[in-house]
């Protein structure tokens, strides 16, 4: 039996939209590169469950130390529905911070570095740290 | 049973659009947040509405009324709405006409689940949702009746086997009216007076004769043939839980299940697949899955889960049900052929499968019920709405220790369900000797039973990178 123009035209139409939407990448703005780098280490590697410290570097543009920042952690499984675990950071030397996680269950978690600059300016660092496994 | 004031709501004519509405919107709210919002899964709207909370309140929702899931369906409204402007004109394939797509489609969508990381990607979520909504336009803007929901759709197909434990049916209350009745509404459609093409209500579009049904499987509880039905005499009713998979008369649009070898895959891939993606997230499939990462010297995932694929939802299934079928021919004494015997007895397996997938995702439902509050506060805030404060990450939902002996009541439903269907069927089946033919079948569900309650007790790894160096 014959397809009618109209079906036609209306899969047509629905198949352009959805190749308008890919062309468009569906993907938020890059936001512009803040001016301050995110540095961080964990130890001890390789990552298991309980307890992991975590460093945080801030450095300007000019690569000098940025002090007197509020630094808080995060930490998220990459299932959605779990428990996060929070983390205190505090100022070790100047632009250094560190604090500690504990990650709580086996499997991938994603830090989120959340950083306030002292002139109110907010920043977030994601890292992902895979295949955390069992002690 | 009857409760007061349902009968009236079932048979309100907009009840349908009611519930599909907010839905819809619901399912743009997701696709939005997947594409736009955060990537982290925990934190979108996506990936924790469609993996933590739909699909613990769909299982919860099977078990406790019916598939009511396929009544609320936001796709069947954009493709009603659709329909006002086109009309489909071709019949579905007469080959395509079984399960064998949907079968593979739902096999599919298991693997990518675990090949793309599903659950932790809200942008592929999204385009799941996105993909789902485009594929029901196409199939129901080219082919007639309601040929996705029957044929295609793996999330129905899985609310089609599930709910053939749920304690609700949409049925006949009276054969007597349906035997006097001349004018076949339910299937047919109620039509325009004096103008016999015109239908004004559509009957069951997924060929389901009412007097002829038998038990939920395949039935979308659209209500159409109750709005149809010139008598009112078709109704949502009570009825024991697993009763149809004790039967197997001739059923209206299916046929008898045990000559059905598609629906019986389903069946399989339903229930050994509940054991599969739950074992998907312990520590031990790393384990294996490093194993054969190693002795196949691959790097990346897929061909080692095509491996454990085919090896959990084809050698194991084809193994144990041959044994049992064989021993059931032996044994029992059964005249049936070995591939039939093992169709007719797999349905047993279904409640089983049934109670590993109500433990899995009741598990994350209930653990993390309260994970929706953040995410809903974040992603409107997002878009400026900031009345409900600031996100409470911390919230979360009932403790393991609370949900845990629930899960292992679950599992041990499924069996308890099981093992009744497979009495039944071997009392049928082989009225001298029926023990004999029970025990190969229950001894295949114990030994499901043991693995699913050998995962509950292994420690949780939330689904960690195998391969992550």
């Amino acid at each position: 039996m014959a397809i009618s123009r109209a079906t036609v035209t209306v899969v047509l139409s629905a198949l352009a939209c959805v190749a308008a939407l890919f062309a468009s990448g569906c993907r938020k703005a890059v936001e512009p590169q803040s001016a301050i780098a995110i540095e961080y280490g964990i130890s001890p590697q390789p990552v298991r469950v309980g307890p992991v410290a975590i460093t945080v570097k801030l450095r300007d543009a000019a690569g000098e130390p940025v002090p007197g920042a509020r630094v808080n952690l995060e930490a998220d499984m990459s299932h959605p529905g779990m428990a996060p675990v929070f983390g205190e950071v505090r100022e070790v030397t100047p632009g250094r911070y560190q604090g500690s996680l504990e990650f709580a269950m086996p499997g991938d978690w994603v830090i989120l570095i959340h950083v306030t600059l002292p002139d109110g300016r907010k920043l977030e660092r994601q890292v992902s740290v895979p295949g955390v496994t069992a002690n | 049973m009857q409760v007061p004031g349902l009968r009236r709501l079932f048979h309100w004519r907009h009840l349908r659009t009611v519930l599909q509405i907010p839905l819809l919107i619901v399912s743009v709210a997701m696709i939005l947040d997947g594409l736009l919002g955060p990537s982290l899964a925990p934190k979108n709207l996506a990936t924790t509405l469609s993996w933590v909370h739909f699909r613990g309140t769909l299982v919860l929702v099977l078990l406790c009324a019916g598939n009511f899931f396929c009544l609320a369906c936001p796709f069947m409204l954009v493709r009603n709405v659709a329909r006002r402007f086109f009309n489909p004109r071709l019949n579905w394939p007469q080959r395509l006409r079984n399960k064998w797509l949907s079968v593979g489609l739902f096999a599919l969508i298991l693997f990518c689940y675990e090949d793309f990381s599903l659950w932790s990607s809200p942008w592929w979520t999204a385009w799941l949702i996105v993909g789902y909504f485009l594929a029901v336009l196409v199939v129901d803007g080219l082919f007639k009746h309601a040929s996705f929901c029957k044929f295609v759709c793996p999330i129905g197909q899985f609310n089609f086997v599930a709910s053939t434990i749920s304690p609700l049916e949409v049925k006949v209350r009276d054969l007597d009216v349906c035997d006097s009745c001349g004018t076949k509404d339910c299937i047919r459609g109620r039509r325009a007076p004096g103008a016999e093409l015109v239908v004004i209500q559509r009957g069951c579009e997924l060929a389901l004769f009412q007097p002829l049904k038998v038990g939920n499987m395949d039935c979308t509880f659209c209500l159409d043939c109750v709005h149809a039905c010139p008598h009112d005499n078709i109704g949502i009713l009570s009825r024991l839980p697993a009763s149809e998979l004790m039967v197997d008369p001739r059923r209206s649009g299916i046929g008898r299940f045990s000559q059905r070898k598609d629906l019986a895959a389903m069946a399989i891939v339903f229930s050994f697949g509940a054991l599969l993606n739950a074992f998907g997230m312990v520590s031990p499939v790393y384990v294996l899955e490093s194993w054969l990462a190693e002795i196949l010297h691959v790097n990346s995932k897929a061909p080692v889960l095509g491996v454990l694929f085919a090896l959990f939802l084809v050698l194991e299934p084809a193994v144990l049900l041959g044994l049992a079928a064989w021993l059931t021919q032996i044994w029992g004494g059964s005249r049936r052929a070995l591939v039939p015997l093992a169709v007719r007895y797999t349905y047993g397996l279904v409640p089983l499968g049934f109670g590993m997938w109500l433990a899995h995702y009741s598990f994350h439902f209930l653990t993390g019920l309260y994970t929706l509050v953040p995410v809903i506060q974040s992603a409107l805030a997002r878009v400026g709405w900031t009345l409900f404060g600031s996100p409470r990450w911390t919230l979360l939902g009932i403790p393991i220790r609370y949900v845990q002996p629930l899960e292992i009541g679950f599992l041990v439903l499924g069996l308890a369900g099981s093992l009744l269907v497979i009495h039944q069927l071997a009392e049928s089946d082989c009225a001298e000797r029926p023990l004999r033919a029970f025990v190969p079948w229950a001894a295949v569900s114990v030994v499901l039973w043991l693995a699913a309650m050998w995962m509950m007790f292994q420690p949780m790894d939330m689904r960690g990178t195998f391969l992550a160096g």
